[in-house]
């Protein structure tokens, strides 16, 4: 938990400086001013400028943006993977340094390690949190049903399909029991009817567990299927145009996507970000 | 037609097993005639009878275990304590830029001298002594090994080692587990051509003075005009490399058992 900041021999007094004192909500992420610069053999590239956002506590919030937009670098920020040039990151009231157990990360590609059996694979995160082997097993076997893997426990990643590596990326991801997932285009590489199982599969899994998921995707269909809350991204520099919120009725199923509400939602979105990749392609077209 | 062609090609398959079945006795079979018909002289040129005669002597009197057992712990122990300190400092300079500034540059300028042209040096350190052998063989398959490595942990797919801290991996099982495993690939092709080097090092360890060792006996066995034991340790030697060579491919395809 967080580090109480008060010590016996201060008084204890109201503290009006920065950080802000509590949000409106519980927000479990808060990113404040963030800007995100690479170097690049042509100078300095802005990949995210200036974002502020916050996301509450079990809030599904999704990030829309053409390719290149810096929504996945605004998510590694998140991580603690990408470090922010001005700005900070606070999950739980505390900066994001470094990566942090209680934050699962499931990426674009599965990344899961070729030399462990799926089982194995998900055991990691609680044998490296220390956890005894037995109980990290448990944990696993669990995960596996929940997947609906059990028969493929003892398989190693490459003899799996696309989509079963993924369910088995997610499922490692969440042995460590993290407050956030953060998912960066997790069904990107799927072909589209293992896509449509998969969101279905997560809203599933969504009621189950108790996580705040920050999902990152270019497909405006599945950020209103999954989420309550749609940030749309501009290119070049990354900001957040807008920020939608979904009150579509749960559970939901991929059904959903054909409701008149649903379509409605879609086409502002579309708009937007038709306008805005328009604009980034002529600022493109000055540039070269 | 088609049948035709196929029966060409399992013919064809057939005859090729065959004649790699004769290839080595057909060899010897000349070279037991050329020997044997005066055109050369046979005591600088004996035929394979004559040494397979020296050979079984050799066996016989028991230096040839002895011979064996020397080389084979020169190599065995040379090659691991190469091995184990490549593969250790690779992980290290690979994965660590400071540590690769400080080593890298140093291990570059040492690594093209031939370890053969540390003989002298060597010997007026450690004198004749199993150390001095022991220090040429580290020395040959130390570089092939770190190099390997650097570039292997280099080439390990950065997203298993993001997907490893976003779990919590403490630093020494990322290094030692993800970091190592997933540069094995590269790491097990450096180990492979680190296991003829340690041969040729054998060579050069032995000819610049031992008391056993089957190069050894090939020099001892030349001073004393045997030129079928020559021959002889010269097959020894070749078959034991070779027998090294393909044990460690078989071993190092189950090594990368995820594959």
């Amino acid at each position: 938990m967080t580090p109480s900041l008060l010590r016996p021999d201060q008084p204890l007094r109201l503290v009006d400086t920065y950080p802000p004192s509590a949000p409106a909500r519980q927000a479990i992420i808060r990113v404040e001013d963030l800007s995100i610069v690479f170097d690049a053999p042509s100078g300095q590239v802005i990949a995210v400028d200036r974002v502020s956002l916050a996301v509450a506590q079990g809030e599904f919030v999704s990030i829309v943006g053409p390719s290149g937009c810096g929504k996945s670098t605004l998510l590694n920020a998140m991580a603690g993977l990408e470090q922010p040039f001005e700005g900070q990151v606070l999950m739980a009231g505390e900066a994001m340094l470094a990566p942090r157990s209680e934050i699962g990360m499931v990426f674009q590609q599965p990344h899961l390690f070729p030399w462990k059996s799926v089982r194995r694979n998900i055991a990691h995160g609680p044998r490296a949190l220390g956890k005894p082997k037995a109980e990290a097993l448990r944990i696993a076997d669990d995960l596996i049903e929940m997947i609906g893997l059990t028969r493929f426990a003892s398989a190693y990643p490459h003899t799996l399909s696309g989509g079963m590596q993924q369910r088995v990326a997610i499922a490692r991801a969440l042995a460590n029991q993290p407050s956030v997932l953060l998912m960066d285009e997790p069904f990107g590489a799927l072909d589209a009817q293992t896509r449509a199982v998969m969101q279905d599969n997560l809203l599933e899994l969504r009621e189950r567990i108790n996580a705040t998921i920050v999902f990152v995707t270019h497909d405006i269909d599945e950020a209103i299927l999954l989420s309550d809350r749609v940030l749309i991204m501009s290119a070049g520099p990354g900001r957040i145009l807008k920020d939608l919120q979904v009150s579509l009725p749960r559970p939901r199923s991929s059904a959903i996507v054909a409701e008149a509400a649903c379509l409605a939602l879609k086409r502002d979105c579309l708009d937007l970000i038709r306008s805005e990749g328009r604009r980034a392609f002529e600022q493109m077209e000055i540039k070269t | 037609m088609s049948i035709g062609r196929r029966s060409i090609a399992t013919a064809t398959a057939r005859l090729s097993v065959l004649v790699a079945a004769l290839s080595v006795p057909a060899f010897t079979g000349v070279w037991e005639l050329v020997a044997r018909s005066g055109i050369v002289n046979t005591v600088l040129f004996p035929p394979p009878s004559t040494v397979a005669v020296a050979v079984l002597e050799w066996i016989r009197s028991g230096q040839f275990f002895a011979d064996l057992m020397a080389s084979l712990a020169r190599v065995a122990g040379g090659f691991a304590i190469g091995a184990a300190g490549g593969i250790v400092l690779g992980i290290l300079t690979g994965r660590f830029r400071l540590v690769s500034s400080l080593l890298s540059p140093l291990f570059h300028i040492l690594r093209p001298i031939p370890p053969i042209a540390f003989v002298p040096i060597v010997i007026l350190w450690f004198g004749l002594s199993e150390t001095g052998k022991l220090f040429l063989v580290v020395w040959g398959v130390f570089f092939t090994v770190w190099l390997a490595t650097h570039i292997g942990v280099q080439k390990v797919d950065r997203g298993l080692i993001r997907a490893a801290q976003m779990l919590g991996t403490p630093q020494p099982q990322m290094l030692w587990e993800i970091v190592l495993l997933g540069a094995l690939p590269y790491i097990t092709v450096g180990l492979r051509t680190a296991v003829s080097i340690s041969f040729y090092t054998l060579v050069a360890a032995e000819l610049a003075g031992a008391f056993a060792g089957i190069v050894y006996r090939i020099e001892i066995a030349q001073q004393n005009m045997q030129t079928g034991q020559v021959m002889g340790g010269l097959a020894a030697l070749g078959l034991l490399s070779f027998v090294a060579d393909r044990s460690f491919a078989i071993l190092a395809e189950r090594t990368v058992w995820w594959r």
